[in-house]
């Protein structure tokens, strides 16, 4: 589809108006609304809520919600917590799935197939099935896990990881492993997918000179596997920076992530500014998300073409 | 690979979904199939709450769960097999619209199950041919501009993708919401007062605009990657055969993209079967349900600090049955690629 | 100037306004010089509560402005952590449930303390009132079963709150009867002063429910008989539904998302000239930074759905209770922090945020319409739990008629329907 010179390639004008312009409404389109947001997160309130656009659009700038958010209600603790589950996911995530897609993508059995099919059927279930089943042992851990640290021969080892068993519920490392397990399934198969397309001459040829098969993974499929990871890797992060639903339900104000952490300003809501300290943490969580993608452009597609998504 | 070495390497991935994803699917499973009461007494208690100038003191007689030694509600559970499922269904309901006097289908989606199910499946089933057939478009446009204009234009057609769900539908909202931008844009357009939150059907209308402009930017991606692959020399001896370029495109491109489309498909399917974040952001309820929405209800306390857990569950279930159900014409695809890739 | 972080956040906004006149030179320095008075405002308030306290303490209340000004006096003593939520009401039960309880100190209203006294995760309270409430007045105390069980701090009601100004320059007299309310609403409308005669805390679910349970007192339903079985598929109410929908013909077509907020800046931005609303909102209605209506609102008792019968409304208090599952050191700490967020002094600085039950409230102006509908002799919403079901029910079902898809009569069976499958599962009726 690229070749300049060839003339039968070469677009009739009117499809190419057509084309561009169709283009040109989509791009409006995708950023308007994210547009406003922003700028009504600038303004007064009296000017961002007001009846007339141009007040939004020209208003005098303020960062005054921002400085609300930030500061005043100390955001930045939902930040960090973001940060901790987001990264503590994607890193969990991508090592236990790569494994699980490499040995997927070679290993021939009926077995294999099986364990995909569960878990595209598991990739599909609504979360709330999920988060029905966690709530009552999340709640009340502290009194269902006390046998195993009560007990004689397993005792001693819980002790060492913490004196008194733990309440589930408001732990971000918990909530680490949930959405860990909520996204397997789609690790699993993308890694799967991505995996079949490296030739298994590769892994064979080492295994021929004498390597296991973790040899063979951790020297030839290693090196070439990061277009892949990466593109998995982003969405990981989109699924658990972007939860809602489990993190709404399981994390207490202390330890929630960020957007959960916008209902206290949808909820106070009870004046304007409220609602306008509520727009100002929207885009605040939306900002990182610009810098992802301005960053990771280019490997998403390289990623998605060398071949993680052939079906 | 043998059978051993593979368990080594997929054990992580498959102990961390058995603990969260199996276990606590058996146990609503489980849970559908069993009813909890609390234990009641009747007793006659002085209750005193504040007035005005002197607190007002009642003796009455009221219902009050019982507590245990331990203080705790004393409860009792029953196996009650498929009632909670008649219940969530409400069979009898369906009965009494199916018979001559009854009011039809129109009164089959007054109630909640059915009127879920109705707007899940036709959000899904609308969504989709939009989705493919947008993002579709948007792969071949803005593969047909200059290479350096296509850095941006994928930026910020990836914008309305990786925005925070719960964010994006809140946003779109916004702009209707009362006399949001788009609201008055519309009413300047066709002169007249309208507003998008008072029936059901605008708000359902708006839902499946934020779905499209939600979903189109993944479906997008994964064409446009797909198109930087096509087969230049299948093209080109296309063109040498005089294919017109709708025959290239309906001949050579779109079945390069045939298996990507029905993964784009099978994606969308299984995301928006489970239509949570835009009731919650757009506040539809009132309106139009989903059956993810259903369940999270039943979940959430009651003004008495009850969840119906076991409606809950047995939602959950029939929410899955039917997600299988739609699924097994792409599950059966899956099987049949395996064993001819085996042959 | 002197409470706690509420009052921090205006003056810093104060001192953030004064930025875009003075330029951004000037900005770092400002921000300093702001973060440096907050330091010294956080410590002469810290110095406000009667005592320092060393216990780690959380508090799970609702989000208006009473509860705002309650626990910023609550943080002067020191080590709590408040969390403000108008979705409390579903996070409460199983918070305090856990154990040991996720949070010591809660906020509860009638409808909320009723799964709290169910599930028997609060604690009651005669010792600690005995030790540290000598400053609470009999009136503020909740008894179940001759046991102290929360501590009410003030009294909440709907009521009619109008735009004294409309209402003058048209020669309206304040209505006393709704169907005062309808013709008000018909003149307002031909004038056209404003964009909806009305508006209503209608928003599906809860709040539509609780309209619904005013406009029913008012046409005198009963809701539950001795036996726990519905009341409301009944003449009043038709009539209550009847009613409703004669109202939201005058409101914004969008009433089914319109919740307590919406109606405020509807006031506030001078959409509607009358509406039933909470008397807690009028604190937040009335201020002059949000609203361009400043001092020309009037208040008056709920209108009476039926001539010289009952307002139709219902009377609710706000309270704080003290979860079980603590340890009694926690309990104690958690109850002083408690005592001291509604005392007297919070009372004097935050007069207008609520009608307080506390010793030393004048009551104001805008108090006159709260007090009016109590005289008036709407009832006491009931905490129980048939009540509790039933306001689930109405709430679930309603939405329905007031979007035309169902008539009166099928909507009330299918609200009795639909609590006797709650009140089965949890064995009130057989």
């Amino acid at each position: 589809m690229t070749m300049p010179g060839s003339r039968t390639m070469e677009r009739p004008i009117l499809l190419k108006l057509a084309s561009n312009g169709f283009l040109v409404l989509w791009l409006i389109a995708a950023v308007f609304p994210l547009v406003w947001i922003a700028l009504m997160s600038i303004r007064a309130p009296v000017e961002a809520l007001s009846a007339n656009p141009l007040d939004v659009l020209f208003g005098k700038t303020t960062f005054e919600h921002y400085y609300a958010v930030w500061v005043t209600h100390e955001f930045w603790r939902n930040f960090l917590n973001s940060m901790l589950v987001t990264a503590g996911v994607v890193s969990v995530s991508l090592t236990v799935g790569t494994l699980a897609g490499f040995g997927l993508a070679r290993f021939g059995g009926a077995l294999a197939v099986w364990l995909l099919i569960i878990a595209l059927i598991f990739r599909a279930l609504p979360h709330s099935v999920l988060v029905t089943g966690y709530l009552p042992p999340f709640l009340s851990s502290r009194e269902l896990l006390a046998p195993l640290w009560e007990s004689h021969w397993s005792g001693w080892f819980f002790q060492l990881l913490s004196p008194a068993p733990p309440t589930l519920y408001g732990q971000p490392w918990a909530i680490i492993l949930v959405l860990v397990a909520i996204n397997q399934p789609f690790t699993i198969w993308m890694m799967r997918s991505f995996f079949q397309n490296i030739p298994s001459e590769l892994d064979e040829a080492a295994r021929v000179d004498g390597c296991t098969h973790f040899g063979a993974f951790w020297r030839v499929i290693m090196p070439v596997m990061w277009p892949g990871v990466i593109t998995t890797g982003l969405f990981s992060f989109l699924l658990a920076y972007n939860d809602y639903l489990v993190t709404a339900l399981l994390l207490d104000t202390q330890s929630q992530t960020m957007v959960p952490g916008i209902s206290q300003f949808l909820n106070r809501d009870t004046r304007a500014s409220d609602q306008l300290e509520a727009i100002a943490a929207a885009v605040s969580i939306t900002a990182p998300l610009f810098v992802l993608v301005l960053a990771f452009q280019r490997q998403i597609v390289a990623g998605l073409t060398a071949g993680a998504v052939k079906g | 690979m043998k059978g051993k070495t593979f368990m080594m390497f997929v054990a992580p991935s498959l102990l961390m979904m058995l603990l969260f994803i199996a276990i606590p699917l058996g146990l609503v499973l489980n849970q559908s199939f069993h009813e909890t009461k609390a234990v009641v007494e009747r007793v006659t208690t002085e209750n005193c709450t504040p007035g005005f100038i002197a607190p007002t003191c009642t003796t009455e007689t009221r219902t009050i769960p019982k507590l245990g030694a331990d203080g705790k509600p004393v409860t009792v559970t029953d196996f009650v097999g498929f009632d909670v499922y008649r219940r969530v269904l409400d069979l009898d309901a369906v009965a009494r619209a199916l018979s001559p006097g009854g009011g039809g289908i129109a009164d089959i989606l007054q109630i909640d199950y059915w009127k879920a199910l109705r707007f899940t499946l036709s959000f899904t089933f609308i969504t989709l041919p939009l989705v493919v057939g947008l993002g579709l478009l948007i792969a071949l446009a803005v593969n047909a501009i200059p290479r350096m204009l296509r850095g941006p234009a994928i930026f910020v057609t990836l914008l309305p993708f990786i925005v925070t769900p719960v964010i994006g539908a809140l946003a779109i909202r916004w702009l209707f919401l009362g006399d949001g931008i788009l609201t008055r844009a519309i009413e300047w357009v066709l002169q007249q007062d309208i507003s998008m939150f008072a029936q059901g059907w605008t708000i359902e209308i708006m839902m499946l605009i934020y779905k499209v402009w939600h979903v189109a930017p993944f479906a997008f991606v994964v064409f446009y990657a797909a198109l930087q692959t096509v087969d230049q020399d299948t093209l080109e001896s296309a063109i040498v055969d005089g294919a017109s370029r709708f025959d290239r495109l309906r001949y050579v491109v779109i079945p390069h993209l045939a298996p990507l489309i029905v993964f784009v498909s099978l994606i969308h399917l299984m995301d928006s079967y489970r239509v949570f974040d835009e009731i919650i952001g757009f506040a539809s309820q009132a309106h139009v349900i989903s059956l993810q929405y259903l369940t999270f209800s039943f979940l959430t306390p009651d003004e008495t600090g009850n969840r119906a857990v076991a409606r809950a569950a047995a939602s959950s279930m029939l929410t899955m049955i039917g997600i299988v159900i739609l699924l097994i014409p792409l599950l059966v695809r899956t099987w049949r690629m395996h064993r001819e890739s085996r042959r | 100037m002197r409470r706690g972080r509420h009052d921090e956040l205006h003056s810093l906004k104060a001192v953030h306004a004064a930025h875009g006149k003075q330029g951004r030179k000037s900005m770092i320095r400002k921000v300093l010089a702001a973060a440096a008075l907050s330091a010294i405002m956080t410590a002469s308030a810290q110095a406000a509560c009667g005592f320092q306290n060393t216990v780690p303490v959380k508090s799970l209340t609702s989000a208006f402005e009473a509860w705002k000004a309650v626990t910023a006096a609550m943080a002067e003593c020191g080590n709590i952590q408040s969390e403000l939520d108008q979705n409390f009401r579903a996070k409460q039960p199983a918070a305090f449930a856990a154990n040991p309880s996720l949070y010591q100190i809660g906020g509860v209203a009638n409808g909320t303390l009723t799964p709290l006294v169910n599930a028997g995760t609060i604690r009651p309270l005669d010792d600690l009132v005995a030790k540290y409430g000598q400053n609470l007045s009999p009136n503020q105390l909740i008894k179940v079963n001759g046991k102290i069980i929360a501590v009410a701090m003030m009294v909440n009601t709907q009521h009619l709150v109008y735009r004294d100004d409309i209402l003058k320059e048209l020669g309206i007299p304040v209505p006393v009867t709704y169907a005062d309310v309808l013709a008000a609403a018909e003149k307002i409308k031909a004038s056209g002063k404003v964009q909806y005669p009305l508006g209503g805390t209608f928003k599906a679910g809860w709040d539509l429910a609780q309209d619904f349970n005013n406009m029913f007192v008012g046409f005198g339903g009963t809701f539950v008989k001795p036996d726990n079985m519905p009341g409301v598929n009944s003449e009043a109410g038709e009539k209550a539904l009847d009613m409703m929908k004669k109202l939201s013909a005058y409101m914004d077509p969008e009433f089914l998302v319109s919740e307590s907020t919406f109606v405020q800046k509807q006031f506030q931005q001078g959409k509607i000239a009358m509406a039933n609303l909470w008397a807690s909102r009028l604190g937040a209605l009335d201020d002059a930074k949000e609203s361009q209506f400043v001092g020309k609102f009037g208040v008056a008792a709920a209108p009476r759905a039926i001539e010289g019968g009952l307002p139709s409304s219902t009377l609710w208090w706000d309270g704080i209770v003290i979860a079980k599952n603590i340890s009694d050191t926690e309990a104690e700490a958690a109850f002083r922090v408690a005592i001291e967020g509604i005392d007297e002094e919070m009372v004097k600085a935050n007069n207008a945020a609520a009608i307080w039950l506390v010793k030393g409230y004048t009551p104001g102006k805008m108090a006159q319409g709260a007090l009016d509908t109590a005289k008036g002799g709407a009832p006491n919403y009931a905490s129980t739990t048939s009540m509790g079901l039933l306001h689930a029910a109405i709430g679930e079902k309603i939405a329905d008629f007031m979007a035309g898809r169902r008539d009166a009569k099928a909507t009330l069976a299918e609200i009795e329907a639909s609590y006797l499958v709650k009140a089965k599962e949890q064995g009130l009726v057989k």
